[in-house]
Formats: C-alpha cells, sequence, structure tokens
C-alpha cells in the first residue's frame, strides 16, 4: 500500500502539472484582454509588456465607431438565436421519438442522423452555397440560419436522444395509465425531467452557430451581413486596423460564449461528454 | 417517408377495415413518431443527403462560376491524382492530423489522470482547462496569429528578452521550417480539452474496487493505468480518436487564419486547398473533387464510428 510520502508527491505533481497546463490554456486569453487595453504606441514599444500602461479604451471606441463591428454583433445574435431555438425544437420532439415511439423506420433514422452529424462541412460547403443561391437565400442572414441546423439539429437530437434513454420509462407509463395521452405524457412528464439536456443542447447550438467560421465566410458577401467569426477575421487583411482594435472585438466576441459557460459549466460539460461519448 | 406511408396505408385499411393492420405495420406509435421525426427527415435530406448526392455530381463537371457544369466523368480525380499542388496537399493533410491526433491524445490523458488524482476544486480546475473548447475557434486562432507574430508576438518576446532561449525571434507562421508545427501546436491547444473530458467521463466510470484489487497486487502507478485504465476507458478512446480524426482533417479555420496554406504551400492542407480551387481559380468542379478524393477512407472512418458511438450508447 502507499505511504502518506508518495501520496503528497503524487499530489504536488498532480498540481503541478494542472497549473502548468492553466497557464496554457490561459495565457492567449490574458494576452487578447490585456492587448485589447494597449494604445498603439504602446503595442510598438516593449516598455511595460505584460500590463497596459495607461488603460486605454481607444480600441474599443474605433472598434464601436469606425468600423461595422456593432452591425456584425447584431447579425451573430440573430443567427445564433435563431438557429437555438430551431435546432432546439426540432431536436427535441425529434430526439423523443427517435429514443422512445415504436414506428417503422425508426432505427434507420436514428442512424441517419448520427451518420449526418459525422459529415464534416467541408464536402456540403459548396453544394449548400448553390442550393442556397438558387433559392435566392446566398448573401443572407436567412441563408445561415437556413443552412446552420446541417449541423445542429444532429448534435442535439443525438445528445437529447441519450438524455431521453435515460429517464426511466415507467414515469410515462405510469402518466398514461393515469388517464394522459402519449403527447401529453411527453410535454408533461418527460420534457420537465428534461430540463438541464434542454439547457445543455441549447447552449451546444447556440456555441456552434456563434462561432461558425466556414459557410458564413462562403455565404456572405456583403461586409455588412457578416457574423462576428467572419467580420473579426477580416481585419487581418484590411490591414488599417491594428491588433489592438481586433482583440478589442475577439474579448467582446467571446464574451457571451464565456459567461454563458461560467455560469452554466455543470450542463455544458455534460451535454460536452453525452455528445460524442456516454461513460 | 411520406409516400410509403401513403400507400401502405390505403392497403392496410382495404385489407383489414382499420387500424390494426396499419399500427402492426408502422408501429403503435407511427402517427405521433412520423410527425415528430419530419422535420428531422426534411433537414437530413434537405441539407446533407441532396448537398451530397449534388456534390457528388458536381466534382464530375467542369464548372466555372457562372456558366453551366459540362459533365467531364471521373477527369477532374484523374487529373488531381497526378498534380503536384493536390499530393502536397494530401501529405500534408495526413501529418496536420495525425501530428494533432497524437498531441491530443498525451495531453487529453495527462489533463484526466490528474483531474481524477487526489485534488482539489476538481470541478474548477475542470472548467478552466476546457476553456479553449467553448470559446470561439476564430477567436483563438487571431489570439495565435497575434502571439506568433514575427516581430511584435510575445512568444518570441518571451523566446528571447525574457526566458533568453533563442538568441533571436522567429516567424513562426512566415517560416516554412516552422509553420506546419505552429498550427498544429494550435489545433493541439484548442482540441485537447475534448479528449481530457472525455477520458475523464471514461475513468469516472471505472469501479474504485479494480485499482484497490490492483494496488493491493503490488501494480505502480503506470501498471494500473496500464491494466485497469486503459481497459477501462477503451471504447470513449476509440470513439475520441475517430470523431477527432475527422474532424482534424477537415478544420478549415485554423489554417485559413493563421497562413492560408503557406509560407509557399507548407501548411496547405485539403479543406483549405477546396476552398482556394473554389473561391480562388472558381473552379467548383475540381474543387468538390478534392473534398471527395478520399471519400471511401471517410465513409469507412464514419461507418466504424457510428457502430462504436451506437454501441456506447446501448451500454
Amino acid at each position: 500500500m502507499k505511504g502518506r510520502g508518495s501520496l503528497a508527491i503524487e499530489r504536488t505533481l498532480s498540481y503541478g502539472v494542472l497549473v502548468l497546463l492553466a497557464i496554457l490554456v490561459l495565457f492567449p486569453f490574458y494576452w487578447m484582454i490585456i492587448t485589447s487595453f494597449k494604445n498603439e504606441e504602446q503595442m510598438r514599444s516593449i516598455v511595460s509588456m505584460f500590463w497596459p500602461k495607461p488603460f486605454a479604451i481607444e480600441n474599443y471606441q474605433q472598434l464601436l465607431s469606425k468600423t461595422e463591428f456593432a452591425a456584425w454583433y447584431g447579425n451573430s445574435v440573430f443567427v445564433a438565436v435563431s438557429s437555438t431555438l430551431l435546432a432546439t425544437a426540432v431536436g427535441t420532439i425529434g430526439a423523443y421519438a427517435l429514443a422512445r415511439l415504436k414506428f417503422l423506420g425508426r432505427g434507420f433514422l436514428a442512424s441517419a442522423t448520427l451518420i449526418t452529424y459525422l459529415v464534416p462541412p467541408s464536402i456540403l460547403f459548396i453544394p449548400l452555397y448553390k442550393q442556397m443561391q438558387g433559392l435566392g437565400m446566398a448573401n443572407t442572414l436567412s441563408g445561415l440560419i437556413a443552412a446552420y441546423p446541417s449541423f445542429t439539429v444532429p448534435f442535439v437530437t443525438w445528445l437529447l436522444m441519450g438524455y431521453f434513454e435515460s429517464i426511466p420509462e415507467e414515469l410515462e407509463e405510469a402518466a398514461m395509465i393515469d388517464g394522459a395521452t402519449r403527447f401529453g405524457a411527453f410535454y408533461r412528464v418527460v420534457l420537465p425531467l428534461s430540463a438541464p439536456g434542454l439547457l445543455a443542447a441549447g447552449l451546444y447550438a447556440f456555441t456552434q452557430a456563434w462561432n461558425e467560421f466556414l459557410y458564413a465566410l462562403v455565404f456572405i458577401t456583403d461586409a455588412k451581413l457578416r457574423t462576428l467569426p467572419v467580420g473579426l477575421a477580416s481585419f487581418i487583411t484590411g490591414d488599417v486596423y491594428g491588433w489592438g482594435s481586433l482583440m478589442s472585438g475577439a474579448v467582446l466576441t467571446t464574451l457571451p460564449v464565456i459567461a454563458a459557460y461560467i455560469y452554466l459549466q455543470k450542463y455544458m460539460v455534460e451535454g460536452l461528454t453525452a455528445g460524442s461519448v456516454k461513460g | 417517408m411520406a409516400v410509403p406511408a401513403a400507400e401502405l396505408r390505403s392497403k392496410a385499411v382495404v385489407r383489414s377495415g382499420g387500424a390494426v393492420g396499419l399500427r402492426r405495420v408502422l408501429g403503435p406509435d407511427h402517427r405521433m413518431g412520423y410527425l415528430f421525426v419530419a422535420p428531422i427527415a426534411v433537414c437530413v435530406l434537405s441539407l446533407v443527403a441532396y448537398p451530397f448526392c449534388y456534390a457528388i455530381y458536381l466534382s464530375m463537371t467542369h464548372k466555372l462560376v457562372g456558366l453551366p457544369p459540362i459533365f467531364v466523368g471521373i477527369e477532374n480525380y484523374i487529373r488531381l491524382t497526378w498534380d503536384g499542388f493536390f499530393q502536397r496537399a494530401v501529405v500534408n493533410s495526413f501529418v496536420f492530423t495525425f501530428g494533432s491526433v497524437a498531441l491530443k491524445l498525451v495531453f487529453g490523458v495527462v489533463m484526466a489522470v490528474v483531474l481524477t488524482s487526489n485534488i482539489r476544486w476538481r470541478s474548477f480546475w475542470t472548467g478552466v482547462l476546457l476553456v479553449p473548447w467553448v470559446a470561439p475557434t476564430v477567436v483563438s486562432a487571431l489570439n495565435f496569429l497575434w502571439m506568433f507574430d514575427g516581430s511584435l508576438g510575445v512568444l518570441n518576446y518571451l523566446l528571447v528578452r525574457v526566458f533568453r532561449i533563442l538568441p533571436q525571434g522567429v516567424g513562426w507562421l512566415s517560416e516554412p521550417g516552422t509553420a506546419m508545427a505552429s498550427v498544429i501546436a494550435v489545433n493541439v491547444w484548442r482540441g485537447f480539452p475534448f479528449f481530457g473530458i472525455s477520458f475523464l467521463a471514461g475513468m469516472k466510470a471505472i469501479p474504485a474496487e479494480l485499482y484497490e484489487a490492483a494496488a493491493v497486487d503490488g501494480a505502480n502507478v503506470l501498471q494500473r493505468f496500464r491494466h485497469v485504465t486503459l481497459p477501462g476507458i477503451k471504447n470513449i478512446l476509440i470513439i475520441v480518436v475517430l470523431l477527432s480524426t475527422i474532424w482534424t482533417f477537415n478544420d478549415f479555420q485554423i489554417i485559413y487564419i493563421l497562413t492560408k496554406g503557406g509560407p509557399g504551400g507548407t501548411t496547405m492542407v485539403m479543406p483549405v486547398f477546396t476552398y482556394e480551387t473554389a473561391f480562388g481559380a472558381q473552379r467548383l468542379g475540381e474543387a468538390i473533387a478534392v473534398a471527395l478524393y478520399l471519400l471511401p477512407v471517410l465513409a469507412v472512418t464514419i461507418m466504424v464510428l457510428a457502430r462504436y458511438m451506437r454501441k456506447g450508447r446501448r451500454r
């Protein structure tokens, strides 16, 4: 059996590795934040490299007044919120049917949904773009909202199928014996019990839509209609803007996702593992 | 589903004169079932199945932007096979994918092992280490682009002025010798938390008695890992590695933002090559042929992976 000494060594080693990993993980964000508060002059000089001196907010002012960042923010919120509502609604009822209801073709459709989740966007982006063009939806935000279910819906469905399968079927049977319809059992018994799962699924759909880059890059040609990821990336080619403005945009883009994550970490961690694997 | 269902319905009504036969053929919950899966079916058909078939067709055409496609059979594929730029993109894709996945595996195992060891504030540490996975990839890529900057980047500042490891700064992304390693590093940074958290979930499910029994038998840390932990997370390990292989192979944004495939094509991978062929050179048919070139490999990977994922659920 292990002695007290070796336990202490193991623990110290664990903390050492954790601190190293945490620095590795957090440093880019620390650097992003302090860069966003440095003015152009400070960026060039190498005095006070690791802390902005003085704290300058001009990057943020410039970003909001001289670029279309505010419009992009609105676009991203609109696209991500719509996609989340759509994917959660479609995924919830679909996952319930695939997890619980008995009907011909269920197994086939469950497999098809899973395979869909695994088909990479790099294969689909050109034909989807042509499709959206044909429908007159290229270069519109509704085109993005129409295309995003290709990855949000399969993921949400797969995640919630696992969730519904873990709820004991007896609960619904009891409700139906008491006179509830199948739909009533789903609506009044299963849905309330699945609230944490729905929250995790919705959060993931939101993050995926908020972070999506390839479709938004290809579908949208009008600079005003860009979403945040594409808008931010466009700053590197338009060399008018310095790193300070770019990083202040990066901070504002990360904010909603990280805020949601800090408040709802527990659900997101559960959802993350349920999405691909179940222990 | 709708058409055969309607046919079956009329037949069933004729044959058994009621809903009983219908229920037997389509299942007891078919009404609510079909109603509930209809949106998913629409989604899968119109956003994945149809574009996929359309992609296969387009890959067999000469399609210039703005002109109708001309059917040419497998000519695009044959031409690509002997195209030096394409060959290099394939090789780069494999280097990028295997390098990244192998390192993510190592970092993921380390993360899971330290998070299951005897530490305080476990959920705090887990939360911190997951941040790269949650943050927008574009933001992370831009952060690294800035940190890797040859003249003002903080990485060179740290290595040259603070730690004095290097005599002078390196253009991490602009020199052929370091570009691939740099983009791999960013992909690993972003992706290893997913490995870690998945292994963590798997390791939590291993009964503690197994470790105790192994310890009683005199197994040391490494032996316990080899004989208890690894077999316990084998399925999850296979799923995560395959999933990450697909994602990494098709990763577009990190390389597009960091190098656009440069310098001199040293980091040109297939997804970026696809994008450049389609929207730079404006040759859509050939671009899709690039994306579909390794379809047989992708299809087999997806089938194997889907089987493991469904098996993981049934347990």
